[in-house]
């Protein structure tokens, strides 16, 4: 007899299958990358932070995830086989945010030792010019492992603009509906291009006066 | 993120579904993803845009080419 569940109801059900998998992936990612960061952590100034998460997609997030991946956005319900939620490259995730941008620059370099056989994908910049949003990467920590997890490293604040922006924007909610518009859109693109600009800024500052840092923050 | 040549697509009568990632416009009978807008040039993107479309079908342009099903369900979606 024919399988009549529908994709989205076999993905449900995979994703539990995988969920113990996704976690050993998430253990393993955070747990290296803080291990990593430890020096740094304990060397921060009063006015800079090193904000470590980590986190599973949840179910209905990681199957959306993975429809926006196929042609138009749509599955097809003749190839439901065909799709795994495995294909996702950030089921299991860690973000590191970091302040001032020379923390985050700093923390790109200390991961980029231990991401060394993984993925680079960095996020562009809204202008296309422009340096990276955040640095990105993706892998295994063993190659016969069934999860890939992902690890981004992002300026602080972006960081948290995209907690918020990412949750209203990208992630389907009835209550939310029309409010995805082009001014909406352009707005979001010019506050990441402000907060950017802000760190750049920040920093530049910080290079000319060293010894002003605190009195830049008032 | 929505393709950098969206002015073009705009300027050409396309508008924009945010949850299919693709261009459309109904007189034209055209459909465009936003992969396939980024995995192309300015020049073939206004050459494709400029082509009349005299079949009575719709176009979908996408990389790869979506199933008839998916088709036919993004039709229906964008009412065309």
């Amino acid at each position: 007899m024919a399988n009549s569940r529908s994709v989205e109801d076999l993905l449900r059900a995979e994703y539990f299958r995988l969920l113990p998998d996704a976690r050993r992936a998430l253990l393993e990612t955070e747990t290296r990358v803080r291990s990593a960061l430890l020096d740094t952590s304990l060397a921060l100034q009063p006015f800079e932070r090193l904000v470590v998460t980590a986190r599973i997609k949840e179910c209905e997030n990681a199957i959306n995830s993975l429809r926006r991946r196929q042609p138009l956005g749509l599955f097809d319900s003749d190839q439901a086989a065909e799709y795994s939620l495995s294909a996702l490259r950030d089921l299991a995730a860690v973000r590191v945010m970091a302040f001032p941008k020379r923390r985050v620059d700093e923390t790109h370099g200390i991961l980029q030792s231990i991401l060394a056989g993984w993925t680079s994908d960095p996020i562009p910049a809204v202008e296309e010019s422009g340096v990276p949003l955040a640095y990105k990467y993706f892998g295994k920590w063993n190659s016969d492992a069934p999860i890939t997890a992902e690890v981004q490293i992002v300026g602080l604040l972006i960081g948290l603009f995209w907690e918020v922006e990412h949750s209203a924007i990208y992630k389907p909610n009835p209550s939310l509906q029309g409010v995805r518009t082009d001014v909406v859109i352009q707005s979001r693109d010019d506050v990441l291009t402000a907060l950017q600009r802000f760190e750049a800024e920040f920093a530049n500052a910080m290079m000319a006066s060293p010894r002003r840092e605190e009195t830049i923050l008032r | 993120m929505k393709a950098a040549k969206d002015p073009i697509l705009r300027a050409a009568g396309y508008a924009y579904n945010f949850d299919r990632l693709a261009y459309y416009n109904r007189s034209a009978k055209k459909a465009f993803s936003v992969e396939w807008v980024e995995d192309h040039t300015d020049k073939e993107l206004r050459e494709e845009l400029s082509k009349t479309n005299n079949s009575g079908e719709w176009l979908v342009y996408a990389e790869p080419q979506p199933s008839e099903r998916v088709k036919r369900e993004f039709l229906a979606e964008i009412g065309g």
